[in-house]
């Protein structure tokens, strides 16, 4: 690289170092300390936070919202893919109207979303009261405060995140290589089956990892339309910092789900690679 | 390369001349001393904060927090230097064992006397050498009468199955615990493991009833109706009825929780002469009254009532909680104890 391209990347370099690793540094280092009897943080440099972690307690809530956080991203894309597949086959000039409407919610903060969730699913809600008047039901249907609820909070919440990616690579694809599969005799399942997914692969591994991620550290929808009666991961931690006093557990958590994500992500990364790689060599014998 | 370093300097100046010009101003008027309060959001009338800065020839910058967390770790990180805080009860506790409060001289805050008897002894500070009491409330039973037939009286009665998956309690470990621990007649700041496991037991049991765990946004939810009973804030409590006159509202024969926010001067504080000055100002009765019909939190300061709005100090929530007012026993900082308390709440929220 030249010297005006490192230049190019100091301000964000000097950005990412102050805002991102030493906040970050600070976080392990207050992992590793621990709290006074009035919630003060001393550094004495011991591992009993993360001992504390490995209970059974703690890990079942790693694991509900491992399996929360899997259930989010199976919908997102069973979801995501036929609706960003749809928008890449409009005509160009509605492509752009099409991604514009799936932008549109984040014009609008996401909690104050997830209370206009509260105000459509409630008992006396905008949905209910429908329903009640429509008389399709007599007595109102309890939608909120359960894991469905907070199931559609979070699908809602990262929908966005797993369409565009989606979006991008699909437009991307090669239009030609589907005329000649339709050419060879392969019917429009078997191309879809054997082309458009296997090379639109890349934008849903992305919209995976940005929509895994995302719901591994969800509060907000599981305190707001969950009714705070199921804690995740991202609860916990709150909890630890706000009102137990405890940031080294807090930090020691927050440093586990860091740790467990980007192992995660690794696994996935491998995995996809190693099919890409095993396709080649099927494309291979083939030919 | 030195096109940037050119520009870096530029910036560096233009910073400089910026700041130069900034406390060039200020210099130029005349010197009004600041009194800094560190406080929760709308707890005071502008218009009466407007009037002590005429009446004292100074300025008063109102900084806000959510939480006492925010603020010990605000004073803790020592860079902001504040002259007024409102400390909660178990707060000044905490914070008088860290050593972070100003003694608060009575002679010089003779309004002092004006504080309802029942908040001049807590037992956090007995004799309110350290914090006066400025806005309390009361945790109590809340309950809408078109679904709650019999009026309850106990605790216990959240545990009656008619209410199942309408009861709310409040997002709140200790206020949780508290509850259950009053039923069974213990202190709500006890530390023994088996009474604590008790109270977790029986509250395993309530999870069945209960349809939400909310603190902010509670008041919607027994506005509109989506719950029928559950715990609440006398404050909160009183603002619901204003907004749907259903609502009932009773202090468990069993006790309850008491809870004040409290003026205090932080040690170390630049203005401590104004700071008592405030103070004094803020429980003179007819600026109380004033205050308080604007904020419309109950108030501490009794000469104020007399003078106050009758639409709030007649509302039936407020007045029950004020009949009531020795059933409540104050939370203090309970150190290690709150480890127990956090797993178990933890445990309750993970059970279904």
């Amino acid at each position: 690289m030249n010297k005006n391209g490192k230049l190019l990347i100091a301000p964000s370099l000097a950005w990412l170092s102050i805002f991102f690793v030493i906040p970050m540094l600070i976080v392990v280092a207050v992992s590793f300390a621990s709290r006074t009897t009035y919630g003060q943080v001393v550094f004495n440099w011991t591992l009993d936070n993360y001992i504390r972690f490995v209970e059974p307690l703690y890990i079942s809530i790693f694991i509900q919202t491992l399996v929360v956080a899997l259930i989010t991203t199976v919908i997102t894309i069973l979801m995501g893919y036929p609706l960003a597949y749809m928008i890449a086959q409009l005509p160009k000039k509605w492509q752009q109207p099409g991604l514009i409407l799936c932008m549109i919610p984040f014009w609008i903060n996401f909690l104050i979303r997830s209370y206009a969730w509260v105000i459509i699913l409630r008992t006396q809600g905008v949905l209910n009261t429908l329903l009640l008047k429509a008389g399709i039901i007599d007595m109102p249907i309890q939608m909120l405060y359960n894991e469905g609820a907070v199931m559609l909070g979070m699908v809602y919440a990262l929908l966005p995140f797993m369409i565009l990616p989606i979006y991008v690579s699909i437009e991307q694809l090669d239009r030609r290589l589907l005329e000649a599969a339709s050419d060879l005799g392969a019917g429009p399942f078997t191309a879809f089956r054997k082309i458009t997914l296997p090379l639109t692969m890349p934008g849903v591994a992305a919209g995976t990892i940005l929509v895994f991620i995302s719901s591994l550290g969800m509060f907000v929808v599981p305190d707001v339309m969950g009714g705070a009666k199921s804690a995740l991961v991202g609860n916990l931690i709150q909890n630890q910092f706000l009102s137990a006093r405890d940031w080294p557990f807090g930090a020691s958590l927050s440093i586990v789900l860091a740790v467990l994500s980007l192992v995660l992500i690794i696994l996935y990364y491998k995995a996809i690679q190693a099919q890409k790689g095993g396709e080649r060599d099927a494309a291979k014998d083939v030919a | 390369m030195k096109k940037f370093w050119k520009s870096i300097y530029m910036i560096i100046m233009a910073i400089a001349f910026a700041s130069f010009l900034t406390t060039g101003c200020g210099s130029s008027k005349e010197e009004k001393p600041v009194l800094n309060i560190y406080s929760w959001a709308d707890y005071y009338d502008p218009e009466v904060l407007a009037e002590f800065e005429k009446k004292y020839n100074c300025e008063i910058t109102y900084d806000v927090y959510s939480n006492n967390e925010e603020l010990l770790a605000k004073m803790q990180a020592g860079g902001a230097q504040f002259d007024v805080i409102q400390p909660s009860d178990y707060m000044v506790s905490t914070m008088l064992k860290l050593d972070m409060l100003e003694k608060l001289d009575h002679s010089k805050i003779p309004n002092l006397q004006n504080i309802t008897p029942a908040l001049r002894h807590p037992k956090y500070d007995p004799n309110q050498e350290y914090s006066a009491a400025y806005v309390w409330g009361l945790t109590g039973i809340v309950y809408n009468k078109r679904y709650v037939k019999e009026t309850p009286t106990s605790w216990q009665d959240l545990w009656n199955p008619k209410y199942k998956g309408h009861v709310i309690l409040l997002n709140d470990c200790r206020e949780v615990f508290s509850l259950a621990l009053k039923k069974h007649g213990r202190s709500n700041n006890t530390t023994d493991p088996q009474q604590i496991e008790e109270a977790y037991r029986d509250l395993k049991k309530l999870n069945e009833n209960v349809l939400a765990f909310d603190t902010e946004n509670i008041k919607p939810k027994f506005i509109s109706e989506e719950a029928w009973i559950g715990q609440m804030w006398s404050g909160d409590a009183a603002y619901s009825y204003t907004e749907n006159p259903n609502l009932g509202f009773v202090i468990p024969k069993e006790g309850t929780l008491i809870w004040a926010d409290n003026l205090a001067i932080p040690k170390g504080c630049k203005h401590k002469d104004l700071a008592e000055k405030f103070i004094n100002y803020m429980y003179d009765p007819a600026v109380s009254a004033r205050n308080f019909n604007y904020s419309r939190l109950p108030n501490a300061n009794e000469k104020a009532w007399p003078l106050m709005d009758p639409a709030i100090i007649n509302n039936p929530v407020l007045q029950e909680a004020n009949r009531y007012l020795e059933r409540g026993e104050w939370l203090h900082d309970i150190g290690d104890g709150i480890r127990l308390y956090d797993k178990h709440w933890t445990e309750l929220k993970t059970g279904n």
